[in-house]
């Protein structure tokens, strides 16, 4: 079995329009989200990816800022006849809310993504809602792993669409206000839109894809299932090689959701004793849903690798849980969680090679 | 299929027949609550595959993927009319998003485990993906299309396969 490493990363992202704008970004406390008010005159605070060209026609916008990510990824300097893997919750619905091109099927925006990058290989979209990027990751590592490919890219989008935030306001599932993962006060998700790109390979590189696990447990269709949570962390941990202790970092899931991030926590502790380091990007990066594995995974291996951090909010005593105020000295191996709507359950473990 | 895999099962619901949702409540002991179509087509088709294979679920450690060409589109288009015109839409929202599909399976075949929804070329592409993943446990694959609103063009096609070295006694 051949070795998976990330050899390369992109992302935009509400911290700014590029992975290093972000961890300048991050450093400074990062951006407030903005208010967005939909149909209705509802509003809730929102990531939009900070950027200055003119978003107003949707496709040609978003086929610049996708061509510009995957560029930084060093994607398109290798052999483009590896698998794509587009990972995403809502793909191209904005575009589709503009055009109204709805006789398009799913596979329209990867179409469109294989013709602007020149790719050649197999193009395959998962649509996982939150956990989209996760799935797509563990894939495109299975891929690898087995000599099927040298090469792949995972490129998690969630793009300006009005839908998505509609749906979830619909649910009441958003915070008015801002969110606070783990956090004392904690009243919902503050979403975000994000694109971001890892570059799969099996040439050596700093972090190596240990293993992952996803689960699907259909209990609960939109929230976190206490014991499903646990079975994921127990598989990404076995097919890892590795034990609850190996673990130093935790990169949660926990986005500021009252039920979610309770669930999440307890499932930790049972796992995990004592509980290793945790942190959340989402209070800074908002939940950018199906690109969520992909752009957390690439912001927090950066902090990781520039000591940058995301600030940590105040804590919730019920959780015993406490976010890391500042990154931990000692991390080998880190477990990245994402949980999802339909009862999806993903962990990605990625192993630090510059630590001795 | 390649040489490596048998098939335990296979069904080929193109179209399904009429009265596929009462069939599918009187299988399930209930009717499924607030999935669309496209998730219902799934699980109808999921359900007819396993009680053709003989199995009351699907083991733990199998793989389930679906995959389809256009997905929940009439869900979506429901979803987004109803954004423009402001009116909430908690349901029709969750409908658009094929990860629902996932959780009825998991749910209603009492299953908790490895599923994905993919959209690939065509079903070869499908099935060497899912390969990649695939334990002794073997998979569940899926392709399901909801057709038009008047339910033309329905399909919900779906294979249980197992790796050969599991050889079951009769293939079906």
């Amino acid at each position: 079995m051949n070795p998976v490493f990330l050899a390369g990363r992109g992302l935009a992202s509400s911290l700014g329009p590029s992975l290093g704008a972000a961890v300048d970004a991050l450093r400074q406390g990062g951006p407030s989200p903005e208010m967005r008010t939909l149909t209705g005159g509802f509003a809730w605070p929102f990531h939009a990816i900070a950027d200055d060209s003119d978003k107003g026609d949707w496709w040609p916008w978003v086929r610049r800022l996708i061509t510009r990510v995957v560029a930084d990824s060093g994607a398109l300097a290798s052999d483009r006849r590896g698998p794509l893997f587009l990972a995403s919750s809502s793909l191209d619905i904005g575009g589709r809310e503009q055009d109204g091109g709805f006789e398009h099927g799913m596979r329209r925006l990867a179409d469109e993504i294989a013709g602007w990058l020149n790719w050649t290989g197999p193009v395959i979209t998962v649509s996982t809602a939150c956990t989209s990027a996760s799935n797509a990751l563990l894939t495109a590592a299975a891929l690898i792993r087995r000599g099927d490919a040298c090469d792949s890219l995972v490129l998690g989008v969630e793009l300006p669409n009005r839908l998505t935030l509609a749906g979830f306001g619909s649910m009441q599932l958003l915070s008015p206000t801002a969110a606070r993962p783990l956090g004392a006060g904690r009243d919902g998700l503050v979403l975000g839109e994000a694109v971001a790109a890892l570059h799969l390979s099996r040439h050596p590189s700093r972090w190596r894809v240990a293993g992952g696990a996803n689960v699907v447990d259909g209990t609960d269709p939109a929230g976190a299932v206490q014991q499903a949570v646990v079975e994921m962390c127990r598989r990404a941990l076995s097919n890892s090689g590795l034990h609850p202790q190996d673990i130093d970092l935790i990169k949660l899931q926990a986005a500021g959701s009252g039920a979610n991030d309770a669930t999440e926590a307890a499932a930790l502790h049972e796992v995990f004793k004592p509980l290793p380091p945790l942190v959340s990007l989402k209070a800074n990066l908002g939940h950018t849903l199906g690109a969520s594995g992909a752009a957390e995974i690439a912001l927090l291996t950066a902090c990781l690798e520039s000591e940058a951090w995301p600030r940590a909010t105040p804590p919730d005593p019920a959780l015993n849980a406490v976010l890391a105020s500042q990154a931990p000295s000692h991390v080998r191996n880190v477990l990245a969680t994402i949980l999802g709507f339909g009862g999806g359950h993903t962990a990605i473990v990625l192993e630090n090679g510059a630590s001795s | 299929m390649t040489a490596d895999w048998i098939v335990m099962a296979h069904v080929g619901l193109t179209p399904p027949p009429a009265g596929w949702r009462d069939d599918l409540a009187r299988r399930l002991g209930q009717r499924p609550r607030r999935l669309g179509t496209w998730a219902e087509l799934a699980l109808y088709g999921a359900r007819q595959c396993l009680d053709a294979a003989g199995e009351p679920s699907l083991p733990k450690d199998a793989v389930l993927r679906v995959a389809s060409q256009a997905g929940p589109r009439l869900a979506t288009r429901t979803a987004v009319s109803q954004c423009d015109t402001g009116l909430p839409m908690p349901f029709a929202f969750l409908q658009s998003q094929p990860s629902q599909m996932l959780g009825a399976l998991s749910q209603h075949l009492d299953w908790r485990g490895d599923a994905r929804f993919l959209v690939t070329p065509d079903h070869a592409s499908m099935l060497h993906l899912a390969q990649a993943e695939a334990g002794p446990a073997g998979l569940l694959l899926g392709w399901v299309e909801e057709g038009d609103a008047a339910g033309q063009g329905q399909q919900s096609e779906w294979w249980r396969l197992l790796p050969n070295e599991n050889r079951a006694p009769k293939l079906r």
